[in-house]
């Protein structure tokens, strides 16, 4: 388990050594995220070797994202003023997002009739 | 480190660790989208640092190492991916022009909405991520000059919105396909929308956690552009 997760924050580093020495807009995550999967693909890590810790990381992904939340109580003056238009601008994008992705995938489906 | 910041970083993270613990407990025997763990734990954190008297200042240190761990958490996302490859592979085609079309609807949609409340700039481009998975878009916040705080939080309400909306809104349209309603919900969504899905069936489900992180690249790639274009 300690060996997985090192594995997985030396490929976090791997990627943000990538990024900076590359000058990419991208994330050393994301980047690391890539590694990951290619290195599955190409079966130079077996799945067995990663899947308990990344399993336990997806079960309790959410635990990471609330000391960040919290960090929104210095925030209070701009939700304060802000909250409501931000609260409609997130309503109506996420309402279009959600529909054109649905409505894009069922009509190319349809086009293009698969098989299963 | 001092030994009084050291204290307060340590009954930080017992606090968080604990309000994390209890909000999963409720959440298992009342679930919704309201009880999901960001929802229900970030407030208790937040008035257990208050009345302690830890602060939002004596929590920054704690704060600093546990989000440290969002790094190999992004990178762990590859497993899920790899797992349902099938999934992609059978529908590559509908499925990623879908993600594509969808997200770069939600992203232009909601920086040219902010723009038009007159938002900070800065506001906006925390509007460019927030369909990403709250991992990926705190690491682009920087990219696009938003604050990674306030992406945060907004990627959080936008995925209960879209959990809250999105079936419905599908089956008003019509959609109906394990496929289409897994897509959208996981690319818009994210983490939310993943677990929705699950609730659907195992394939809506699947084709949510591919779109999920398919759609989390597309906004890191699409994010600097979508600003350039629509942002003022």
């Amino acid at each position: 388990m300690l060996l997985q997760l090192a594995g997985l924050l030396g490929l976090n580093l791997l990627g943000r050594w990538i990024a900076q020495s590359l000058h990419l807009p991208l994330p050393g995550s994301v980047i690391g995220m890539l590694l990951l999967f290619c290195l599955l693909m190409t079966r130079v890590i077996r799945l067995e070797w990663v899947e308990p810790t990344a399993a336990l990381f997806n079960r309790h992904l959410a635990f990471f994202f609330v000391p960040i939340a919290v960090g929104l109580l210095a925030y209070g003056s701009v939700i304060r003023s802000d909250g409501a238009l931000m609260l409609l601008a997130g309503v109506l994008s996420v309402t279009a997002g959600i529909a054109v992705t649905g409505a894009v995938v069922t009509w190319l489906q349809r086009a293009q009739p698969e098989e299963r | 480190m001092n030994p009084k910041i050291a204290w307060m970083t340590v009954a930080s993270i017992a606090i968080t660790v604990g309000a994390y613990s209890l909000s999963r407990w409720i959440g298992a025997r009342r679930p919704s989208p309201l009880t999901v763990p960001v929802f229900l734990a970030t407030p208790m954190v937040m008035v257990a640092i208050t009345v302690t008297h830890i602060d939002i200042t004596g929590y920054h240190q704690a704060s600093t190492i546990m989000t440290y761990f969002l790094g190999p958490a992004t990178v762990a996302l590859a497993v899920p991916f790899y797992r349902h490859r099938q999934v992609l592979r059978e529908n590559v085609l509908p499925l990623s022009a879908g993600l594509i079309a969808g997200t770069t609807v939600a992203m232009a949609g909601g920086v040219l909405l902010a723009r038009a409340f007159g938002l900070s700039a800065a506001l906006q481009a925390a509007f460019s991520l927030k369909t990403a998975t709250a991992p990926v878009a705190i690491a682009d916040a920087p990219h696009v000059h938003a604050d990674p705080t306030l992406v945060a939080g907004l990627v959080v309400v936008c995925a209960l919105l879209g959990t809250m909306i999105g079936p419905k809104l599908l089956s008003l349209l019509r959609v109906r396909g394990e496929v289409a309603r897994g897509t959208a919900l996981g690319a818009i969504a994210s983490g939310q929308g993943v677990a929705q899905s699950l609730t659907e069936s195992d394939l809506t489900g699947a084709a949510a956690s591919i779109a999920m992180v398919l759609a989390a690249l597309v906004v890191t790639l699409l994010a600097p552009l979508v600003m350039r274009i629509f942002g003022g």
